[in-house]
């Protein structure tokens, strides 16, 4: 175990103070937010701790804190991005907050991508819909040491052309000759101007063929994505142990104690969220 | 020849106790309720109690606690941190099963990040038990592996004597033993016989329900919506548990300023695992229920090689539907693992 590096007699629940520098729409409701950390020594302790896959609970006083992935990549270090859905009272609070305005970060927690284990292989991310931000982080890391990954490949969906996030990074690693980007949108969500698939993320995936030959799969979505993604993955010939994916669960605490986020036995917050397939098909399917 | 205290001279050492500037702490009966409570003197005490209606939890962990002030100002957020109460703290009476529960929760506030408002209240606080001569049919420690003299969580427990006029004197900790160095005149020696601790009879087969629970397939058995049925997820259990710890944060304020209080929560209301997308992964009271039994009995002593139960029974005690771990355990004993 690690131990808590912030040192004894202190608060495990106080949050850093991070100021907003730059925030993006990306979809209907969907906002990235650029954050710096306001104290160097809470900065500090992100670097040194940081790695991609990790999660925060970024919060606004007076509403409260919710957890969400860090969007940017362990690679960029010097701010912290996340990208929410407006839905409930803290993630309204965020979407409302100005640049320049003040808001809270808790973290890094949790484990990560193994990507010193990938070094090498292929990778296929798969992910649809709001659940691109964590892909994001993996898929830019690996990019930003491009030389190191064998072919990158992106499937990407969502419901609608409108709901794809981060559309202008989406156009770069089209434009980029050593990642292959496969888009979709769910039959009805095209526009009259849309060049890419449509369909559902599995069936595209399928489509789209990618051996499992030294290759690795992050799929990142919605649970009813990922359980057939999984299928697809299998008819495919990937095998669990190089499968990974990232569990969403709802937390407070984010440190292994407040107890929301078993899944059976795991406590998503400590021992995820990234897991294997071959993890998540030991959880119970109930629990998820 | 051991220590004796007589019950003739605990007032003296509450005095004592409180000259050396420890908060004296112990069982109370209030107007509706039983609790351990601060006290003056010793008189306040209520030890006849089989055990107090609440348990000694909230001392460590309180229903509500604040965390952090924050002030908004432009540009600038102060946030001043509530420290953990450093005073000094003896609790006189407790119940083995109380302490047990305070001993079985330290390695989970304590996993990697250390919770210093759990554990600065733990180190100040001296735990002086008496082993129980009365028990009730809810009791169900032995059950548990444990006994009505456990001396799991105690720095000193203390047992009654044959002739109802004292304890004798049993030291664990160093904790406990300072603790009585203040009142050490107060003591005698004795060759005075301890009344016997309470036969607690076994109300269930730990290790046959353990199996069964450990079994994946058992995980979607239908006995969990039947035994259930009647939870209206009051989280009353939770709330008297002594080792339930699961909590929530809030915001007492505005935007301009407020408190973050860290307050109880439990894993029987439904908006505990909610998702912000609506997805419940526990959706329905028996996979709530299913999930405390599983984390008592199969997550916690996977992680942490301890149950998450001192066999108190006050969730069975206290169910407004006459429930309880008690009941689930014993129906799962008679199943085939």
């Amino acid at each position: 175990m690690t131990e808590n590096i912030q040192g004894a007699h202190q608060n495990i629940y106080k949050p850093a103070i991070m100021k907003i520098v730059d925030r993006h729409d990306e979809a209907p409701g969907v906002r990235t937010l650029k954050l710096e950390f306001q104290n160097p020594a809470d900065h500090e302790h992100f670097k040194q701790t940081f790695r991609t896959g990790m999660f925060g609970l970024y919060g606004v006083y007076g509403e409260g804190e919710s957890t969400f992935c860090v969007a940017s990549p362990e690679t960029r270090k010097d701010y912290i991005e996340c990208t929410f859905r407006q839905s409930g009272r803290v993630t309204s609070a965020l979407a409302s907050a100005d640049i320049g305005d003040l808001v809270t970060y808790r973290g890094p927690y949790g484990n990560r991508f193994p990507i010193e284990n990938f070094y090498g292989k292929n990778l296929i991310f798969v992910s649809g819909g709001i659940a691109l931000p964590p892909t994001r982080s993996v898929i830019w890391s690996c990019l930003d040491q491009r030389e190191k990954f064998g072919k990158i490949t992106i499937v990407y969906g969502a419901r609608t052309v409108a709901d794809l996030v981060y559309k202008h990074e989406l156009e770069e690693w089209e434009k980029r000759d050593d990642v292959d980007l496969v888009l979709t949108v769910d039959p009805g969500g095209e526009s009259p101007d849309w060049k890419h698939r449509i369909g559902f993320v599995p069936t595209v995936l399928e489509l789209a063929a990618p051996s499992p030959d030294n290759c690795i799969a992050v799929i990142c979505g919605p649970p009813i994505m990922i359980k057939f993604t999984l299928i697809s993955l299998k008819k495919l010939g990937f095998e669990e142990a190089n499968v990974y994916t990232t569990l969403e669960n709802r937390m407070k605490c984010g440190v292994g104690k407040c107890g929301r986020c078993n899944v059976g036995s795991i406590y998503v917050c400590k021992e995820g969220p990234v897991f294997t397939a071959a993890e998540v098909s030991r959880m119970p399917a109930a629990d998820l | 020849m051991t220590r004796i205290l007589l019950s003739d001279k605990l007032d003296n050492c509450v005095a004592r106790w409180r000259k050396a500037g420890l908060t004296v702490i112990g069982p109370v009966k209030k107007e509706t309720f039983s609790s351990y409570a601060v006290v003056e003197k010793a008189a306040e005490f209520d030890l006849g109690l089989v055990l107090p209606d609440r348990s000694i939890k909230g001392l460590f962990f309180p229903q509500t606690e604040p965390m952090l002030e924050y002030t908004i100002k432009k540009q600038a957020i102060d946030t001043k941190d509530f420290a953990p109460p450093s005073d000094k703290r003896i609790i006189f009476g407790a119940r083995p099963c109380d302490a047990s529960g305070l001993a079985i929760d330290d390695p989970l506030f304590g996993w990697d990040y250390k919770d210093e408002y759990w554990f600065q209240r733990r180190n100040e606080t001296v735990i002086v038990s008496i082993a129980c001569t009365r028990a009730d049919d809810f009791c169900m420690c032995t059950s548990l592996k444990l006994a009505p003299d456990s001396t799991k969580g105690s720095d000193v427990l203390l047992r009654p004597l044959q002739n109802n006029k004292g304890w004798l004197v049993q030291e664990l900790t160093d904790r406990g033993r300072e603790a009585f160095s203040q009142i050490a005149d107060l003591l005698q020696e004795g060759s005075e016989p301890a009344a016997p601790t309470v036969v607690v009879a076994e109300k269930f087969n730990l290790d046959a329900c353990v199996a069964w629970l450990q079994n994946p397939a058992n995980f979607d058995s239908s006995f969990w919506k039947e035994i259930s049925m009647r939870c209206i997820g009051c989280a009353s259990c939770t709330f008297l548990c002594p080792t339930c710890h699961c909590f929530d944060f809030q915001d007492e304020g505005d935007t301009y300023s407020g408190i973050r209080r860290k307050n109880w929560d439990s894993c029987s209301f439904a908006l505990f695992t909610m998702h912000t997308s609506g997805h419940n992964p526990r959706a329905t009271q028996s996979a709530r229920w299913r999930q405390r039994i599983m984390h008592k009995f199969n997550y916690f002593p996977g992680k942490f090689s301890v149950n998450s139960c001192s066999g108190c029974g006050r969730c069975s005690r206290q169910c407004p539907v006459d429930m309880g771990i008690t009941e689930t355990l014993q129906a799962i004993s008679t199943l085939k693992p």
